[in-house]
């Protein structure tokens, strides 16, 4: 019964949507502004459906309705609430259920709060937000439906994959999800904006704090799937250059292109044409991303979850395509401009080398991702490229981008001095080769580490000091350090969110380099009293005993002792669970965490079981816990850029009342 | 307006000094093209791998000894051999096909001092980098051994989170 509601309801928004689309558009077209208000109820009225649905879906699963085939998949009688709520997003048809429910908010969000400050682009924003609509609300009610039923009801059902229990994993996908839809709306505004023939700025500061929201949510989603694989996976490792990775990180990459352009648009009225692209390049990458998810296209030697989705995924990609391609066309005088760069020692030339550094980066992380597809069509042969190709081919640019990141905030408008950017590195290189010597002479002889450290290092001081200069020249006003630090960031969001962004990357990339550049492993197989060495550290194993966990679990867990040079700094509890019911292991490190290490322990191998033998196998990961610091710092900085501004908006909407009046210039 | 008070002389200064410029940043651009496309050239060469079946393996056997592949079959239980010599040393070795139930051509894996894997189960999905010799013995290179477990990965690839498609061999976890 409620199954079927929720199903109607799910025919009910996808009618809606149609209606909203076609609806807007005969609006516009005959200039009746009733049709364009019904579209934008339709859009409503689409979010209290999916709303709806999703609640639907969610009592079914509390309920244990295992007549619905998706409930039967993911929950079990015993599963937690908790986790039968989380259910709704962990499967396939759930998740897309999920993320309509996602694109319904933003979507109606969107189109309420701009609805009367951007009236013009309104109809525009109906029809291209119904399309990616219609197409998602297709999915669910055609294709992967989640109420669909079975013919006999099972007494119970599989439960949750043991793996997407971990807290992590229950706050990634929505978080992915977030970043992922969140990029429809900068993409819906620009069509508008093409379509409407309004290339002024007036698309990009309607949607700039979306593009930073949905930016902040992708790279929260990203740093807790790290996370998750770090702590669940049992791998030692939180990044491996997977294509699934790799298709969440190219929509970051174009995203993080587009927020640095459109500073050049905004001050110098250039590069409209590589805005639009930008926006359009993400939305696809985002469509394209949410695709290769679910269709195992890339690796399809072994891909399992082959589904009747991913052709309707590439007709939708190619049809928005097209459709973009076409009105960027059409409008294209009007995306030209006059002004140039003029120096290539300027802001805008810094933002240009910025662009240019995170496209090569995405177009190499994509040809190395559909290397196997590429390589096929050409060779006849289908390559693969592992991760230490990756690593080869990106860390120059990645270094680039880090010493870009400290230099170009130097650089003003229009055109620099040469000789006022030296002396203002002067210092900081000074300092941050005496700090690169340092850690020669305490024995590091990896010269890529070195280097990678010295730009940090140099970056680093670089980005502090804005910070300092800035509150320096706003205490000479007689204002205490600790207003004028605070009114320089709440005066300045935007800036200094930006600086305290870059300074939670380098944060990160320090932690980066540590990682990858030190990290030790060994394997052992150890009897009860043994003990194995790595760097400073001793681990003595003392017992592995098993023992029933809760529901059909069965943990088999081993005690060991850490010294770390000869003094007993922890007892650790690396664990193996065993969910009997589907005979699904788990494997879960104990790591011990300081500031400058991770010393990460796994069980591994128990068979055959005896409680005073064991394998072992341990890492040590210098400065990994910079990275989840800097991911915190980084994610500080970027509410700080994007909360509202009161000054900003009062701007805004002064402009928008001399474009009214038509005093505007 | 600024430019109106322009003389005509400097418009064209300045005009020539724009093109002057843009032909700067097309020369740069096309170098940084360059710099890029040898960075991505010299990580690649002699890097790749080539994805191969087990049959496609035999078909092209002599060519392929000693090069960088990944194979993928799928494993027989019973040829799974796992010997602890000492306390860092062990041998993992099985046979993979491309078919389970009707197995042609075996490919025999060896894999040295991994432990032997939670997954690497009867009819489990296996993917190998290494290389094989030439009496047909593929021997895989450190970390090189991934498993998939076909009715678990399809939950997970279905809830459409980022698992990595192929779980390193030290991964039981999955």
């Amino acid at each position: 019964m409620i199954a079927n509601i929720g199903y109607i309801a799910l025919v009910l928004a996808f009618l809606s949507a149609i209606y909203s689309a076609v609806a807007a558009w005969y609006g516009n077209r005959t200039g009746k502004p009733a049709w364009v208000e019904s579209a934008r109820n339709a859009t409503i009225a689409i979010f209290f459906l999916i709303l709806l649905a999703c609640v639907a879906l969610i009592v079914s699963i509390l309920q244990d309705d295992f007549s619905v085939e998706y409930v039967w998949r993911v929950s079990s009688r015993e599963m937690p609430t908790y986790l039968k709520v989380t259910a709704l997003w962990g499967g396939q048809a759930g998740s897309l259920l999920f993320w309509n429910l996602l694109l319904g908010t933003f979507t109606a969000a969107s189109l309420i709060i701009n609805w009367k400050k951007q009236r013009v682009f309104m109809p525009y924003a109906l029809i291209v937000a119904s399309m990616t609509q219609i197409f998602f609300l297709f999915l669910v009610v055609f294709i992967e439906n989640p109420f669909a039923r079975l013919d006999v009801i099972p007494p119970d059902g599989n439960g949750l994959n043991p793996l997407l229990r971990h807290p992590g994993m229950i706050i990634h996908p929505p978080m992915l999800y977030l970043g992922f839809v969140g990029f429809t709306i900068p993409y819906t505004f620009a069509m508008a904006a093409l379509m409407s023939n309004r290339l002024d700025d007036t698309w990009i500061t309607s949607t700039r704090r979306w593009t930073l929201v949905a930016w902040l949510f992708l790279s929260l989603g990203l740093i807790l799937g790290g996370r998750w694989a770090y702590d669940v996976l049992g791998w030692g490792g939180y990044w491996g250059w997977d294509p699934v990775e790799n298709a969440s990180l190219m929509p970051w990459l174009a995203g993080t292109a587009f927020l640095h352009s459109v500073m050049i648009q905004e001050k110098r009225d250039m590069f409209k044409m590589w805005n639009m692209f930008l926006v359009i390049l993400t939305y696809s990458l985002v469509i394209l991303g949410t695709f290769v998810v679910r269709s195992g296209v890339i690796s399809s030697v072994h891909s399992f979850a082959q589904s009747a989705i991913g052709p309707l995924f590439f007709g939708f990609i190619s049809i928005m395509f097209i459709f973009s391609a076409y009105w960027v066309s059409k409008r294209r005088s009007a995306l030209t401009t006059d002004n140039h760069i003029r120096s290539f020692l300027s802001r805008e030339a810094a933002f240009l080398y910025n662009n240019f550094l995170i496209i090569a980066i995405l177009a190499i992380v994509f040809l190395f991702t559909y290397y196997p597809i590429i390589s096929e069509l050409f060779t006849g042969e289908k390559g693969f490229v592992g991760p230490p190709v990756y690593e080869r081919a990106l860390a120059p640019l990645f270094a680039l981008l880090l010493l870009l990141m400290g230099v170009a905030p130097l650089t003003m408008w229009y055109r620099s001095s040469l000789k006022r950017i030296e002396m203002s590195i002067r210092w900081p290189a000074l300092v941050a080769t005496i700090f690169v010597a340092v850690l020669f002479a305490f024995g590091v002889r990896s010269w890529g580490a070195l280097l990678g450290f010295w730009i940090v290092g140099f970056s680093g001081i670089l980005t502090v000091l804005e910070f300092w200069k800035g509150t320096r020249a706003r205490m000479r006003r007689g204002e205490s350090a600790g207003s004028a630090l605070s009114n320089l960031l709440s005066r300045n969001r935007r800036r200094y969110g930006g600086y305290w962004i870059h300074i939670g990357v380098l944060v990160m990339a320090f932690g980066i380099i540590g990682t990858e550049l030190f990290q030790q492993q060994t394997q052992i197989r150890l009897q009860s009293g043994e003990s194995v060495s790595l760097g400073n550290y001793e681990m003595v194993f003392n017992q592995v005993e098993r023992y029933p966990g809760p529901d059909d679990l069965v943990i088999t867990e081993a005690t060991v002792d850490v010294y770390q040079n000869g003094e007993l700094v922890r007892t650790l509890h690396p664990r193996t669970e065993l969910y009997t019911r589907t005979m699904q292991p788990m494997t879960i490190p104990n790591a011990r965490s300081t500031i400058s290490e991770d010393f990460y322990v796994l069980l591994v191998d128990w068979e055959p079981v005896s409680p005073d033998e064991a394998t072992f196998r341990i890492f040590l990961n210098p400065l990994i816990n910079w990275i989840w610091a800097g991911a915190i710092i980084f994610a500080i900085g970027t509410l700080i850029a994007a909360w509202p501004d009161r000054r900003e908006e009062y701007v805004v909407s002064n402009e928008l009342v001399r474009n009214a009046l038509g005093t505007a210039d | 307006m600024a430019q109106a008070s322009w003389t005509k002389k400097e418009n064209i200064e300045s005009a020539e000094k724009s093109q002057n410029g843009r032909l700067k940043f097309i020369v740069g651009g096309i170098v940084l093209v360059g710099a890029i496309a040898f960075l991505v050239f010299n990580a690649m060469s002699g890097n790749t791998q080539l994805y191969k079946t087990v049959d496609e393996f035999y078909a092209d056997q002599s060519r392929l000894v000693g090069r960088d592949l990944r194979v993928a079959g799928w494993v027989l239980g019973d040829t799974i051999e796992y010997e602890q010599i000492d306390a860092t040393t062990s041998i993992l070795s099985f046979d993979i096909v491309d078919n389970h139930d009707n197995p042609g051509n075996r490919l025999h894996v060896v894999v040295h001092n991994e432990p032997r894997p939670d997954l690497l189960q009867d009819n489990a999905q296996a993917l190998v980098e290494g290389r094989a010799d030439a009496n047909g013995e593929f021997t895989a290179i450190p970390g090189g051994l991934m498993l998939k477990c076909p009715t678990r990965y399809e939950e997970m690839e279905q809830a459409g989170v980022d698992v990595p498609e192929e779980m390193p061999s030290q991964n039981n976890g999955a």
